[in-house]
């Protein structure tokens, strides 16, 4: 599984952690190239649904990155988001998807290291399950 | 529909781009992709040259969209839109594909850096491919302004908005303007005389033909939305005419009297009063509960007294309504009352006040005429301050004020203006006072004579009677025998204004005060666009940070409602398909902007597209896929995590 190069996919709000990238990006802290983004307003946008599909459409591991709680851009969004994923995470090893494969994370716009260090981890924690494949109901995990 | 033609436009960004993405292999790539009009590549199209460069060919060509693969959107989004429009292309059809930031300045290995790009460029394409336009929208609005509350906030963002030429109609719930200042003696620490303050701002809110004042009265509704609001009130009798100038000849001959709130309950006003002399509006009122024409009709005095013929016993109450595009309120604050810590002895034991009641009896305009004095008539010849009575406690208020220890050192100096001799200690933990005149000020205070005494346990302090003397014992600090205690009490949420906030329909923090629209971005917003909390209501703060929010609050409304403007709304809203619609309403709690309404009629959840800011959130919630975003629908997401994942 040496040579195993995940696709991760990573939900962003645009006002933090979108920021926080693009910050990575301009004091060039380089992070895998595995880990792509796509941008919403805000962390309370991204369905559930949005995450299975990127699992469906071939990802190996998602994150949904927003604002740290009491920051969102539109008050509450992140709150919302993280009552939804609560549950989500929940549900994911029942689907037989083991958890480490899907992160919710808050990411500030300033946190530039904080990003490149969420993202190569991602990446790191995605490259050791290995390729993602529909296993089944996993018992270890859905305690 | 036929599928889009969108021109690619890569771009070099001198070195940066180009340097580390092969962007000839990128731009083979798509070459022969279904959908491209054209690709293009260019040294750096942010310049004049690249702009124009991009206007031409978009004149020329005439594509159905652009994708720009360059700098983050948040860069250059705004400048490849506007460069769009002026070639006739709509905004929604410029796409950013951010391949230097996500991609060339991240990815060291030339490679995999070129094919991070192809990824990023094929999200945008397959989302731009489904982008529908987007007009830019405005509304025509309102450029009135209500203010609700007449303190010190009130009055001053009144007189801003109204001599910028606005219409300002302040609502107030007591009989005259001034709010907690006017019953305050000196404003530390520069010690400035309070009512002379705010005399000339009075008479100012007076003779400004911009402003209305409607005093005695209270807000029962608050309809609509920014740059459109409708404000219900109801204005209590008060049973004498806008003609009384406040002469104060039926004072005189009124026979009743009762303990006022104006004085805290520490002096009496007769049945017909003012609040001082000089109040806005001038005009008195008359107590009907205690007023003998209307508890045994034996009296009416007044009426032979009265020189201007004002008295008016038929007066009702009057139901009004006023439009604005802004409301601004300035409710203002509370005393915390101490009498939750039995310890302090506040209402048990004579002689224990608080602050606000011991500068009441120092005011010029206060019960005793401006003297300090014992329940026995006799001047105090020593006084204790205790500093944050019920603060930092779970039974007061549970925060710190910041700004009591500033008056509770002020006691000092007002007790030894009146009182030649008296001792004052004051006993604390710890002290906090605001820059350097404040910490000024207690310096001062210290070399003038008060004595400070910390103690190590604020929540045991106890006063006990000791003779006619009251003994102040705190941990740490030997105890003191002195003629009056004063306790220093912090500021807490007025009584109403959680009834104001649900009127208004915008949400108050734990502590009962105004939570701002963005605690750092806009502080003087509610949670509602287009309310605004100025002055305490939303905090506890001193005199100058009231009328700097106060001004930040008509400045921001100022500059929002421009006559003759209308306002720039949200483009990107969320949306609500009514054929979709079951009416749960699961949007409705989750919005965070209040922006969705519920049509019973309907059994439809409705977007009101001028207070929605698009976040998005109604659309993941909704479980019947109703609700949408605009912009960023389930499907150009879909279309972008394709790109991203297939490349
Ligand atoms: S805007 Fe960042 S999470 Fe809401």
């Amino acid at each position: 599984m040496d040579n195993f190069n995940p696709v991760i996919v990573a939900f962003v709000c645009n006002w933090c952690s979108y920021s926080g990238a693009d910050k990575a990006g301009g004091q060039k802290l380089d992070y895998p190239a595995n880990v792509k983004l796509i941008r919403v307003m805000c962390s309370g946008r991204v369905d559930p649904q949005f995450v299975m599909q990127a699992f469906r459409e071939g990802a190996d591991g998602v994150m949904v990155l927003g604002c740290h709680p009491g920051d969102c851009h539109y008050r509450s969004g992140n709150i919302k988001t993280l009552r939804r994923f609560a549950l989500f995470e929940k549900m994911l090893a029942q689907l037989g998807i083991e958890s480490g494969r899907f992160k919710l994370d808050w990411v500030a716009a300033g946190e530039s290291k904080r990003f490149q260090e969420v993202a190569t981890q991602m990446t790191e924690t995605v490259k050791k399950l290995g390729s993602l494949s529909i296993r089944g109901y996993v018992e270890s995990e859905a305690a | 529909m036929n599928q889009k033609k969108i021109a690619l436009f890569l771009c070099r960004c001198g070195a940066n781009i180009a340097g580390a993405v092969d962007l000839d292999t990128v731009a083979a790539r798509f070459k022969d992709k279904s959908g491209i009009a054209l690709i293009a590549t260019h040294d750096l199209l942010c310049s004049p040259a690249g702009k124009k460069f991009v206007e031409e060919t978009i004149a020329g060509k005439k594509p159905d969209g652009i994708v720009i693969a360059a700098c983050s959107p948040k860069m250059h989004e705004k400048t490849f839109r506007d460069v769009a429009g002026r070639a006739g292309m709509n905004l929604a059809q410029v796409t950013m594909a951010n391949i230097r930031e996500q991609g060339a300045w991240v990815t060291p290995d030339k490679n995999e850096a070129t094919q991070k790009a192809i990824a990023l460029i094929s999200a945008a394409l397959g989302r731009g491919a489904l982008h529908e336009n987007l007009e830019a929208r405005s509304m025509e609005c309102n450029t009135d302004v209500v203010v609700i509350g007449g303190g010190v906030a009130g009055i001053e963002a009144a007189l801003m908005a109204a001599n910028a030429g606005r219409k300002v109609t302040i609502i107030e719930k007591d009989i005259s303007l001034g709010g907690a200042v006017i019953k305050t003696e000196e404003v530390g620490p520069s010690m400035e005389c309070a009512p002379c303050l705010l005399a000339p701002r009075l008479a100012a809110v007076r003779d400004n033909p911009n402003i209305r004042v409607v005093s005695n009265a209270e807000v029962t509704d608050v309809l609509g939305f920014f740059g459109n609001f409708t404000v219900r009130v109801k204005k209590a009798a008060r049973y004498v005419k806008d003609s009384c100038i406040g002469c104060e000849a039926c004072f005189e001959v009124c026979p009743v009297s009762a303990p006022n709130a104006f004085h805290l309950g520490l002096g009496a006003k007769k049945a017909i009063y003012t609040q001082f002399p000089g109040s806005v509006p001038a005009a008195a009122v008359i107590n009907r509960a205690i007023c003998k024409h209307f508890t045994d009709g034996s009296c009416d005095a007044c009426v032979a007294a009265c020189p201007f013929g004002a008295i008016d016993f038929n007066d009702g109450d009057e139901s009004l309504e006023f439009t604005a595009g802004a409301v601004i309120v300035a409710t203002g604050f509370a005393n915390v009352n101490p009498s939750s810590i039995p310890a302090l002895g506040y209402g048990t034991l004579e002689n224990v006040v608080t602050m606000p009641e011991f500068e009441r009896m120092a005011s010029s305009n206060g019960p005793l005429s401006g003297e300090i004095k014992l329940k026995n008539g006799t001047a105090p010849a020593s006084i204790a301050v205790v500093h944050c009575a019920a603060s930092l406690s779970e039974h007061g208020a549970a925060y710190c004020s910041g700004v009591c220890c500033m008056t509770a050192v002020k006691a000092g100096e007002l007790a030894r203006k009146k009182i030649p001799g008296v001792t004052v200690v004051n006993i604390h933990d710890r002290l906090v006072f605001e820059g350097p005149a404040a910490q000024e000020f207690y310096r001062e205070q210290q070399s003038k004579g008060t004595i400070f005494c910390k103690t190590s346990d604020l929540a045991h302090v106890a006063v006990t009677r000791a003779g006619d003397k009251l003994a102040v014992s705190a941990p740490g600090t030997a105890p003191v025998t002195v003629d009056m205690v004063v306790l220093s009490t912090g500021m807490g949420p007025s009584p109403g204004s959680n009834v104001m906030a649900d009127i208004l329909d915008a949400d108050c923090d734990a502590a009962g005060f105004f939570k701002p629209d963005h605690a750092i971005l806009h502080p003087t917003g509610s949670t509602i666009d287009g309310i605004y909390a100025a002055g305490s209501c939303a905090s506890p703060c001193d005199v100058p940070t009231a009328i700097t929010r106060a001004q930040a609050a008509a400045g921001d409304a100022l500059a929002k409602l421009v006559p003759g403007r209308k306002i720039e709304l949200e483009i990107m809203t969320g949306a609500i398909d009514e054929d979709k619609c079951a009416g749960c309403r699961l949007c409705i709690a989750v919005c965070p902007y209040k922006a969705i309404t519920y049509d019973a009629q309907k059994n439809k959840s409705i977007v009101n597209e001028i207070i929605c800011r698009g976040c998005g959130t109604c659309a993941a919630t909704c479980p019947g896929g109703a609700a949408g975003a605009k912009h960023f629908t389930n499907a150009q997401i879909y279309a972008e995590l394709g790109g991203v994942i297939h490349g």
